[in-house]
């Protein structure tokens, strides 16, 4: 498990991605937010157009590249950006959101063919509770786009839950028939 | 934050005079800095919302870049290809509203380019400032 793995975090615009890459990494992290000029901006002040980058030291363990892609699926293209060398897919969805399904399925019409060539996990963020109607309407979302995925209830500010997200992934590599990422990631 | 948007026929009477005023300029277009298209003008066939898209893109990550860097202010982001050139700037004076994409021909004359696209981009910023003391 010792190595740099690279993972990245997609889910609706207000998901929690950006404030998560903030929160775990260990070097200031790299952020391209700008106002929102739609109706986002009543939920949010800004929104991230290109990526966050973030590193996080899991010591032993090796080191993650943390990264986040917009919300939008008009930034689709920055998935292509980041994918060589993925070891796997956070999806977020703010389970706080009267409106998270339609976000999630908004991110999986987007992101549907990537996830099914990688291990990803589905977490539940922002709520310490996620009911189990949301978490069950949540994994038959998964399913309707034919997908199978563990379903996590995090904080994905905290390390400790990133952590447990990082060795789900691994496990899901080692053990669910997906190819290894083919780019090899030198980092000191 | 309400958005003062700039008036949307001045801006394409301006990608007017680019496309016509500069030889070799296939496509120029206003974007919006989250990235959704304002208004567009083109030769060729463009798709206008995933050049939007990508056009804030590259404004984000060369400003973060030359953050990073220490590295001043972003004027503009040059890309250049084999068969053609894309110029990308921020309006002055749009509160960063606004992003001018404008694609060339590979034969066209960078400094033309982006003399021809600045002088684009300060004709908006002049109308948007105008369209503001209007309404004040």
């Amino acid at each position: 498990m010792s190595g740099t793995h690279k993972l990245v975090f997609i889910g609706e615009p207000g998901a929690g991605k950006t404030t998560c890459i903030g929160a775990l990494s260990d070097i200031e992290t790299v952020r391209t937010d700008v106002g929102c000029t739609d109706g986002l901006a009543d939920r949010k002040e800004t929104t991230t157009v290109a990526l966050d980058y973030g590193e996080l030291d899991l010591g032993g363990a090796g080191r993650l590249l943390l990264y986040g892609l917009p919300g939008q699926s008009r930034f689709r293209f920055m998935f292509d950006v980041v994918r060589d060398g993925l070891l796997g897919v956070v999806v977020l969805v703010d389970a706080a959101s009267g409106d998270a399904l339609r976000g999630l399925n908004e991110t999986l019409d987007t992101y549907a063919d990537e996830l099914r060539q990688l291990p990803c996990v589905l977490c539940l963020n922002k709520h310490p509770d996620p009911p189990l109607e949301l978490r069950r309407a949540c994994q038959d979302a998964m399913r309707a786009h034919e997908l199978v995925a563990p379903l996590l209830a995090v904080d994905a500010r905290r390390r400790e839950d990133c952590v447990r997200i990082f060795e789900l992934l691994f496990t899901l590599l080692q053990h669910g028939g997906y190819p290894y990422p083919e780019v090899d990631i030198a980092c000191p | 934050m309400p958005v003062n948007t700039p008036d949307r026929t001045r801006s394409a009477a301006a990608l007017d005079r680019l496309l016509q005023g500069c030889d070799g300029v296939q496509a120029a277009m206003f974007a919006l800095r989250d990235g959704r298209p304002f208004v567009e003008k083109s030769r060729t066939k463009v798709e206008g919302g995933k050049l939007a898209a990508m056009t804030s893109s590259l404004v984000a990550l060369g400003k973060s870049v030359l953050r990073e860097l220490k590295a001043g202010e972003l004027d503009h982001v040059l890309i250049e290809g084999s068969t053609g050139k894309l110029v990308v700037s921020s309006v002055p004076d749009s509160g960063g509203l606004l992003i001018l994409a404008v694609l060339a021909s590979s034969d066209a004359r960078l400094g033309l380019v982006l003399g021809h696209s600045k002088m684009c981009a300060q004709a908006v910023a002049a109308a948007s400032q105008d369209g503001a003391a209007r309404s004040a």
